[in-house]
């Protein structure tokens, strides 16, 4: 107690609390004081944790001992009494008044009596009772009391009523208050004046006549209302007209209309807004408006109308009308050929048109075919039909010769078909094919300078420019010279090509089925009439008009790549026909990529299996031929270089990489086809992204080549470089060179190899100086790479051994300053970027959320389900209460055992004090007996 | 605060005796600290002024708001356990004293003070420590005294200035992740 006491001294109010409900326990205390003094009663249960600010409820119950005398002093009185009266038949009961409540204490209990008393005088038939003086005095002592219990009462039903009527006259004025203040006022004078009566017949039809006049009131103002909106929408609507957004939105005729109806309809509403006090023109107004209006709408609905447009074609319908144009043509010059022949020049000339003409329609629609066709037919060339026959008889002879065995082969399936083909061809010319490598190299060392067309695309052959060119060729140039360009040539050189090719295509030609075929069809026709045919094969034989078609094709690719190879062996070498073949090429290749795909595949193998030959025997020169590089860029055209693996692609980096790794560098050639290896690797490996450690190395041991011996083997890595190439100082500077020429590769490349020119200063400047524009390019790929230092950090280092070097021109120095810049930068942003070395792989643990509650309260069920809460806690209480209720009787039966048990002591007592005192007595008789006193001397003692 | 500053002195107690916010800070460091992210705390245990200990698991997510923190430490207290919201597994428990009977057999207990004379610099401390022994440091989050537990091998100061324990732990947990490579 005293604990408490003082946790709750400084609170004033918890004091005051504490006071007053310790108050009943103390009263309690000082009856059993009164009775007897309970040492038990004073303890108190004690808390194990004195919480700050918590208020200890029920505290009493807190008291052990206490609450046991309690319990024990109320069986006293209930248990006890019933055990008592058990036993008995008949009770005696105390029905006086308040003698059953414990709380009243005596004075109050008389009181009560004497106000019981009172009332029963009051009564009705006591009312007639004279009273006797001493009540009377009773009576004016309580009167105040009474009467102002009577004034209460009769003041309720006075303060109800006033409420009510103040209630409803309120209701009232809220009804109708707005409309009619006469009328609401009115009425609620009536409603207050009249309340419980019923309404007479004048006032229900007065109700009705002003609910009409309400609702009529109300229409008008909603009426107003539209009105206010459709003169708002007007004004609206002229604003927008003269607005320039609908002007640029409308025809200019509609405009006039849409303002003349404007114009109207503001006339109209100046008439409206003097009309309207009448009100009924409104309604006029209101029903033009719409007709003009709708038939405004009418006529722009009808303005614009979609008209079907022509089915667009399908590629296959396309390629059909293609091929039958040129059956057509085809019919048309046979007839031509043997109705009248006047050959002339102009003829000649014409023919150059036909080609054109023939190219027209692929633009021109197909309705437009009969009329250009019959303008063509008046001046068809004759020309060259007996060469038509002569071939046409060529061609079905070897298509007869042929027929059986390639079409045989061809059954196979494709691959085989391929190789077959190939091998057929091989047979047929074994002599330019099989060794073609050999003849190769032996021509070139023949005559290397009469190839005008190289001469003219001179400029562009700079290794890398080469590789953009082509690039472009592939789209433009094919294109646009095979289109535009040749005409404009053919018109300059008509006449000389006249001369020594007067011969005319046929239109309709057969795919050719073999090399020669091909061969014998092409031979002595000038570029542009050789792609015409190439064109026209493939449009007489689209893969979309007949599925056999598929076949014819696959073979004519396999002629015509063999055709390209062929052509790019020659010595005189025709580079622009080779870039004109790479469109149809591409196109073929798209059409029958899996074919195309197997032939680059075979060729591929062959060439390596080859370049392994010639590595062999080491006094060989085993760089790759001109062929070879024109077929790997023409492969690298065709097949995406994008993929990370590809059929074709793959296997022709391994092969490039193989020639850059294992070639030795004898002359000043190899250095070039080298360097042109390197820029093509960097273009192909520009879009994968793909490393090829190769050309690096390759361009290491370049640029070591380019360092003089005392500085040159410092890195160990690098030396081993020079042991294995065994690399000789081919690119040293000796001398000073002023400019810079970009180098020609297919000059280079027919150069002998033992030419003054590959040991100028000259041209190792040139080459150092697209090294370097290569290695840039490879710089710019690679730098994303994180090995980039690693890769480029030794490059670097040889770069500025190289800046060191005497006889080193300004714009190299530059070109490699820069170079060295880049790599420096980009490697130090690597190094950056790189993860520092860490513990252990990072694994963040998983968290998991705690789960309370806000605001907690101890002994709340904080479970979402309201029901399961209120179960479980009705389920506690029930086993609370059960628990208490067998307590309770245990206690009972041990309080009745007690009181049992102590009747029967005391009854016990009394019968052994009984006993004791017959005992006693009879041992006195005894004795006297004895003694010889009985009946004498009584009152004697001893 | 400042309303329960008021009532604690109404209750004449001393307010720099009750400061659950410095408790709060130090025990969301350690938590957030990337010793733990990578799971290297093993336990955390915080025993109070009137001598309650608990134990936080490492993974528990605790409230990121003074307000809502110690609602859950009311709760705590309360129902001596708080459980994770789906999972029946206790994050948090209020345990038996003395914390010694949970604390592994082969450690190096660590105390912090201010008034130690071996004055260290943690990085290079920690450093030779056996790393075979696990490590127990014991930092008092209050704003007065210092910790005074007899199972403390080695109190070390490692500021000249007396520090917070927020800052402290800051130390603490910098040399453990720059001894263990964590980033």
């Amino acid at each position: 107690m005293a604990k408490v006491s003082s946790s709750g001294s400084t609170k004033k109010k918890k004091n005051k609390k504490n006071k007053s409900s310790l108050n009943v326990s103390k009263s309690l205390t000082m009856k059993s004081k009164v009775q007897q003094e309970n040492p038990f009663e004073s303890i108190w249960s004690r808390r194990k944790f004195n919480i700050l600010g918590k208020k200890r409820k029920d505290e009493e119950r807190r008291r052990v001992g206490l609450s046991r005398s309690l319990s024990v002093q109320k069986r006293q009185k209930t248990l006890l009494k019933e055990y008592e009266q058990s036993t008995k038949s008949s009770v005696f009961m105390d029905k006086r008044i308040g003698e059953q409540n414990e709380d009243l204490e005596e004075f109050h209990k008389a009181l009560l009596r004497s106000q019981r008393e009172r009332k029963l005088k009051l009564n009705k038939k006591s009312k007639f009772n004279l009273s006797d003086g001493e009540e009377d005095d009773f009576e004016t002592e309580d009167n105040a009391n009474f009467l102002g219990s009577d004034d209460y009462e009769d003041e309720e039903p006075f303060n109800e009523d006033d409420a009510r009527q103040s209630f409803a006259s309120e209701k009232e004025l809220n009804n109708m208050g707005q409309l009619d203040p006469h009328g609401a006022e009115y009425d609620a004078e009536s409603k207050t004046i009249e309340e419980n009566r019923r309404k007479s017949k004048k006032e229900v039809m007065e109700d009705i006549i002003l609910k009409s006049k309400f609702f009529k009131a109300q229409k008008a103002k909603e009426k107003e209302e539209s009105e206010q909106l459709t003169e708002q929408l007007d004004k609206d609507f002229t604003s927008l007209l003269q607005s320039q957004a609908l002007l640029s939105l409308t025809q200019p005729n509609k405009m006039g209309a849409l303002k003349a109806l404007v114009n109207r309809s503001t006339s109209n509403d100046d008439g409206n807004i003097v009309e309207t006090s009448s009100g009924q023109k409104n309604i006029s107004f209101q029903q033009e408006q719409p007709d003009s209006y709708v038939k405004l709408l009418g006529e722009m609905a009808l303005e614009i109308r979609a008209r079907p447009s022509d089915r667009t074609k399908a590629p296959e319908e396309i390629a059909q009308e293609e091929k039958e144009l040129l059956e057509h043509l085809e019919e048309e010059r046979q007839k031509r050929m043997t109705a009248a022949d006047n050959p002339s020049d102009e003829d000649a000339d014409t023919s150059e048109d036909d080609v054109e003409s023939d190219k027209q329609p692929k633009h021109v629609s197909g309705d437009d075919l009969g009329d250009s066709f019959s303008h063509d037919v008046k001046s068809k060339p004759k020309a060259g039909w007996i060469h038509e026959v002569l071939r046409k008889e060529n061609t079905s002879d070897l298509e007869s010769e042929d027929g059986t065995s390639s079409e045989e082969s061809e059954d196979d399936d494709e691959g085989s078909a391929e190789g077959s083909d190939d091998n057929h061809d091989k047979d047929e010319q074994s002599q330019s094919i099989k060794d073609w490598e050999q003849s190769d190299d032996e021509n070139i060392d023949a005559n290397f300078e009469d190839d005008e067309e190289s001469e003219d695309y001179a400029d562009e052959e700079e290794d890398e420019a080469l590789v953009d060119m082509i690039d472009q060729k592939k789209s433009s140039e094919s294109r646009g010279e095979q289109n535009i360009g040749s005409r404009s040539q053919e018109a300059r050189t008509n006449l000389k090509e006249d001369l020594h090719q007067p011969v005319e295509l046929p239109y309709t030609i057969e795919a050719p089925k073999s090399f020669l075929e091909l061969c014998a069809l092409l031979e002595n026709r000038a570029d542009e009439q050789i792609v015409e045919a190439i064109r026209r094969i493939r449009t007489f034989n689209a893969i979309t008009v007949a599925a056999e078609n598929r076949k014819k094709m696959q073979v004519f690719y396999g002629v015509l790549l063999q055709y390209f190879a062929v052509l790019a062996n020659k010595k005189p070498l025709n580079f622009k026909l080779l870039t004109m073949l790479v469109k149809p090429l591409i196109e073929m290749s798209s059409e029958t990529p899996y074919f195309a795909a197997i032939c680059a595949r075979e060729r591929l193998l062959r060439t390596r299996s080859q370049f392994c030959e010639d590595v062999k025997n080491t006094g060989k020169s085993c760089w790759p031929s001109l062929k070879t590089l024109f077929l790997l860029r023409l492969w690298s055209m065709i097949f995406p270089c994008s993929d990370f693996r590809h059929a074709v692609m793959t296997p022709a980096i391994l092969l490039m990489s193989e020639y850059l790794m294992r070639c030795p560098i004898i002359s000043g050639r190899d250095v070039a086809t080298g360097s042109f290896l390197c820029s093509m690797l960097l273009s192909v490996s520009r879009q994968s992204n793909k490393f090829c450690p190769e050309a690096i190395t390759f361009i290491e041991s370049m640029l070591m080549m380019a360092l003089s011996n005392k500085n040159a083997c410092q890195d160990s890595q690098l030396h081993h470089l020079m042991e294995v190439k065994a690399l000789k100082p081919w690119l040293r500077l000796q001398g000073h060179v002023e400019e810079i020429n970009s180098l020609d590769f297919l000059m280079l490349m027919d150069l002998p190899d033992d030419c003054a020119y590959f040991g100028s200063d000259n041209f190792r400047v040139s080459v150092l100086f697209t090294i370097l524009a290569t290695l840039k390019g490879f710089v710019n790929i690679f730098e994303g790479f994180k090995s980039f230092p690693e890769i480029f950090l030794p490059v670097s280092k040889l770069l500025l051994q190289l800046a060191e070097q005497d006889h080193i021109p300004d714009a190299l120095m530059v070109e490699i300053k820069d170079a060295v810049q880049h790599i420096k930068s980009k490697s130090q942003e690597t190094y950056l970027l790189r993860q520092p070395l860490r513990w252990r792989k990072q694994k963040i643990i998983k968290t998991e959320v705690p789960k309370f509650e806000d605001n907690f309260v101890k002994g709340r069920d904080y479970d979402p389900d309201r029901e399961r809460a209120e179960r479980k806690k009705m389920r506690k209480r029930l086993k609370q209460e059960a628990k208490g209720a067998v307590r309770e009787l245990r206690k009972d039966n041990y309080f009745l055992l007690e009181v049992k048990e102590k009747n029967k002591a005391r009854m016990e007592e009394e019968k052994a004090e009984r006993h004791g005192k017959t005992r006693a007595f009879l041992q006195e008789q005894e004795h006297a007996f004895k003694s010889g006193q009985l009946g004498k001397n009584k009152k004697r003692r001893r | 605060m400042a309303g329960k500053k008021r009532y604690l002195l109404k209750n004449k107690r001393d307010p720099a005796e009750y400061r659950p916010d410095i408790a709060f800070q130090a025990i969301q460091y350690i938590l957030d600290s990337r010793v733990n992210k990578i799971g290297r705390l093993k336990a955390l245990y915080v025993k109070t002024q009137q001598g309650i200990l608990f134990q936080i698991k490492p993974h528990a997510r605790l409230p990121r708001t003074y307000k809502r923190f110690s609602g859950l430490m009311v709760q705590l207290l309360q129902k001596l356990h708080i459980t994770a919201s789906g999972k029946g597994e206790k994050l948090l428990r209020v345990i038996k004293n003395p914390v010694t009977q949970y604390l592994p057999i082969k450690s190096r207990k660590i105390g912090f003070s201010h008034s130690s004379e071996k004055l260290v610099k943690m990085h290079d401390y920690v450093g030779t420590v056996n790393s075979e022994l696990d490590l127990v440091f014991v930092v008092g989050a209050m704003a007065h005294g210092k910790i005074d537990k007899d199972y403390v091998e080695d109190y070390v100061s490692i500021s000249s200035f007396p520090l917070s324990a927020v800052y402290c732990l800051s130390i603490i947990t910098n040399a453990l992740e720059q001894k263990w490579d964590i980033l």
